[in-house]
């Protein structure tokens, strides 16, 4: 029994992290998100409007299938919670063997991989121990000029070189996907605990309650005076701008002071007082119209924001190129060449200029210490 | 419009198109000179866009024309006429930016004016860059459609609401007008590698036929009134919107006899796919013939439709007009579906393009691998562009009214579209799915960009009512 339960969790992960399940609840989030744009949302539309709308059989069936309020129906949630759920599973199914390829590079070709890498050169050396190490001298000089960092790899009597570029971009995927989950879990946060209501005030009038949906209200921890609010208008009359001048009452004493405009709000606290409008009440003057917000998560959803711009950066930005360099010895022949190898993990094309302008300067390096050599003594391919 | 229209209708030989875009050049030169005449300043924004147009379709001309006769030096005198086109485009840009004394980003006019500019920016750079000299075959039509449409919407200088005075408008619609663009140009890249890939030209007698007929249809069937009117919800054209009698009752003009001419229109367009399903049924290529053939006629047929509709439109007959009295300002006909028309005659014309010179497109055509890599190349420019973009707008949002998310259509749309490309870049690089899959992909990438753009703005209602 117990083996079976192992079974089922094996198998409900292998379909979790499978690319094909992630496909598939995203085509399903694509088709859901546009049904609730194209179907009449009751959070944001007026009851009247949507029984102009709709005939009421047709109303009653989209109600009871969830569809006239699907961004916050349990389903549109449940697959959002899916669908991290499926990248959660991918990242730890992949990311093991991916960071042993971060962490531990490969830094020393053996024959085998030697044989199959491209692109490849091997450039002729002079023979003898000094025309190894000339070789070597020739390629991180080479390598330095081009921005490399080079090491040399000593593995039991082999001696070769090894230079990388941007090893992180490796790990950008996860970058991004992680970014997605920071995301999602800012959001959650603000699903559980945020909240959005409004706040009327007059001219010189203050208070500590915010009106938020279906008539409830919420205390603020202080209340907010309007010292004064008012309307510019262009030549034309249309409003140019909006503002109300707001102190922060925090026991009888004014604790901060601010005067906002449109996209400019007040920050107190967690709490952010938006101008929405002014309008003018005959006798009192005016009155301004506030829109209150607490979002406890939006910092961690920025930060997601942030981390995947990063992370996407890197991901299409960054190729992890890899160089290796090593003396190698014909066994029947006996001759001594350079064999020098590359990878990168996107971009191959314009990979393949760049080592091809590194092997030029390898060589144009290796001329004036190996002058016995023959020019033109390049091999192509394997050696 | 209809000064547009003209020059495209396909003559059979090389000959007569060449002495029709003249002929059609000549007639937007001389509109360009009574307009000149009419305000005695030559700079103005209109006559700019004007030029704009006049080049663009000049360059759209000399594509058409190498596509008919074959002659290459047309694609050097195309590149040539885009390059005018963008020196008028940056001309009436500018022109926007001073007038109005902000950047030209505040209304679809404005987006449009913006996104035109980039999308021949980028053509250009893919023609050096990538050596896509052709590429202008499809973004050009693209670009056209686009202005005909700008002289449709309202262009008035507005100044800025509150909520619009933000630093934030500028970033947040760069960006957009970058990735929309970006998009465009690799769809313009997929359809590139679908010609180089050898995909039978059937296939995409069969694309072009059916988007045609997803056109016409949803006109027809939305559209068509009683005794064969074309009954159109009215347009105004200083409010750039429907126009509303009352919650959710539209204003609705009926062009007399149009919806017939409609209906026959639907039909040709339908009988390419006709034949086509005859030529697979009866194994008989005559069919195939028959099908390209009735493919040109189709065009014809369009054409008129769309000149008789710019006709009716100006003097539509509203089963409200005595009460309205707001028709005098009305043009019967959304640009939203004008453009949708125009975006027809445009597909039924690559078509004729594609069967007419394919070997030619694909001597002039970098190898499938390269368009194919070039494809890549652009989306992953344009997705960290759509991902910044929506980034900006959700901070803004949270600037302005304290949400950075609310469900909103263009928001939802834009996720819409970032997961559609997500899935792209997902199913590219993970499943290994390349060439022709890769290119549908990207197509349908771009048929969600544009609804995005301009289906959200004109069918779906929404917080983002200025754009």
């Amino acid at each position: 029994m117990a083996l079976d339960l192992r079974s089922i969790f094996r198998k409900t992960w292998r379909t979790l992290a499978s690319v094909e399940t992630g496909v598939v609840l995203l085509i399903l989030v694509v088709i859901l998100s546009a049904v609730g744009t194209i179907v009449l949302q009751r959070p944001v539309t007026s009851p009247d409007e949507m029984q102009s709308a709709y005939s009421p059989q047709v109303l009653l069936i989209l109600d009871a299938a969830g569809l006239t309020d699907v961004f916050h129906s349990w389903w549109f949630l449940g697959l959002l919670f899916l669908v991290s759920l499926c990248i959660v599973a991918a990242s730890i199914d992949r990311l093991p063997n991916r960071w042993r390829y971060f962490s531990s590079p490969y830094r020393y070709p053996d024959e085998g991989f030697r044989r199959a890498n491209r692109p490849q050169k091997s450039l002729a050396l002079a023979n003898g121990e000094a025309g190894k190490e000339l070789g070597l001298v020739a390629a991180e000089r080479a390598l330095q000029s081009k921005g490399y960092n080079p090491e040399r790899v000593v593995r039991q009597n082999h001696i070769g070189i090894f230079a990388e570029h941007h090893r992180i971009s490796e790990l950008a995927v996860y970058i991004v996907h992680s970014s997605l989950l920071l995301i999602f879990f800012g959001t959650i946060l603000d699903g559980l605990w945020g909240w959005r209501g409004t706040l009327n005030l007059n001219e010189g009038q203050s208070s500590n309650v915010v009106a938020i949906r279906d008539g409830k209200t919420r205390t603020l921890p202080f209340s907010i005076r309007c010292d004064a609010a008012g309307q510019e208008n262009y030549k034309d009359g249309t409003p140019k701008r909006w503002w109300s001048k707001l102190a922060v009452v925090k026991a009888g004493q004014d604790v901060q002071k601010k005067e906002i405009v449109v996209n400019d709000p007040l920050l107190s606290s967690g709490f952010r007082f938006y101008q929405s409008s002014v309008g003018t009440n005959g006798t009192v003057g005016h009155f301004t119209e506030l829109e209150v917000s607490h979002e406890p998560g939006q910092w961690v959803v920025w930060s997601g924001v942030v981390l995947m711009g990063i992370g996407l950066a890197f991901v299409f930005y960054l190729v992890h190129m890899r160089i290796w360099v090593v003396p190698v010895r014909d066994p029947r022949t006996g001759k001594l060449s350079l064999w020098i190898g590359g990878s990168a993990n996107r971009n191959r094309d314009g990979f393949e200029k760049r080592f091809n302008d590194l092997v030029a300067s390898i060589e144009n390096e290796l001329k004036p210490l190996t002058c016995s050599v023959p020019e033109g003594a390049t091999r192509f391919g394997r050696s | 419009m209809a000064r547009a229209k003209q020059e495209q209708r396909q003559p059979a030989d090389g000959m007569t198109l060449i002495v029709l875009v003249g002929l059609a050049i000549a007639f937007l030169l001389y509109i360009a000179f009574l307009n000149v005449v009419k305000t005695g300043n030559l700079l103005s924004e209109t006559n700019l866009l004007f030029a704009t147009l006049i080049f663009y379709s000049g360059a759209g001309a000399l594509y058409l024309g190498f596509g008919v006769t074959g002659t290459e030096s047309y694609v050097k005198f195309a590149s040539l006429a885009t390059w005018l086109g963008l020196i008028a485009n940056t001309a009436a840009v500018a022109h926007r930016w001073v007038d109005a004394g902000h950047p030209p980003f505040a209304n679809v006019y404005e987006m449009l004016l913006s996104f035109v500019w980039a999308l021949a920016v980028l053509t250009l750079i893919a023609e050096k860059k990538y050596g896509v000299k052709v590429i202008g075959t499809i973004t050009m039509p693209v670009a056209i459609v686009g202005v005909v449409l700008m002289q449709l919407l309202r262009t008035d200088v507005h100044p800025l609401v509150p909520l619009l005075q933000s630093t934030w408008l500028d970033v947040h619609v760069t960006l957009a007008i970058l990735a929309y663009a970006a998009c465009t140009l690799s769809f313009a890249f997929a359809m590139m590698f679908l010609i180089q890939d050898n995909v039978k030209t059937e296939t995409f007698l069969v694309l072009s036929s059916a988007s045609t007929l997803a056109i016409y249809a949803s006109v027809v069937l939305t559209c068509f009134g009683r005794w064969g009117g074309l009954s159109l919800a009215a347009w105004s054209q200083n409010r750039a919107a429907e126009i509303f009698l009352s919650q959710a009752i539209r204003l609705s003009i009926t062009i007399p006899e149009l919806g017939w001419l409609m209906t026959v229109a639907l039909l040709l367009v339908a009988t390419p796919l006709a034949y086509y399903g005859l030529a697979h049924r009866k194994n008989n290529l005559k069919f195939l013939a028959l099908a390209n053939r009735s493919v040109f006629v189709s065009i014809l047929l369009q054409s008129l439709t769309l000149v008789v509709l710019l006709l009716g439109a100006r003097n539509g007959r509203s089963p409200l007009d005595s009460s309205g009295g707001s028709s005098s300002a009305t043009a019967a006909a959304s640009p939203f579906m004008l453009a949708g028309l125009v975006a027809g005659v445009f597909i039924s014309l690559l078509f004729l393009l594609l069967v007419w010179r394919r070997p030619d497109l694909e001597r002039l055509l970098p190898t499938s691998d390269k368009l194919d890599r070039i494809t890549y190349k652009t989306i992953s420019v344009a997705f960290p562009l759509l991902t910044v973009t929506i980034a900006t707008g959700a901070y803004w949002a949270n600037q302005t009214w304290g949400s950075y998310w609310s469900w909103d259509p263009k928001e939802t749309w834009a996720a819409i579209t970032w997961l559609v490309y997500a899935l792209y870049l997902h199913m590219r690089i993970t499943v290994g799915w390349r060439g022709r899959r890769a290119a549908y992909f990207a197509i349908a990438g771009f048929a969600v960009v544009i609804f995005t753009f301009f289906g959200v703005t004109y069918l779906l209602r929404g917080l983002h009512a200025f754009a």
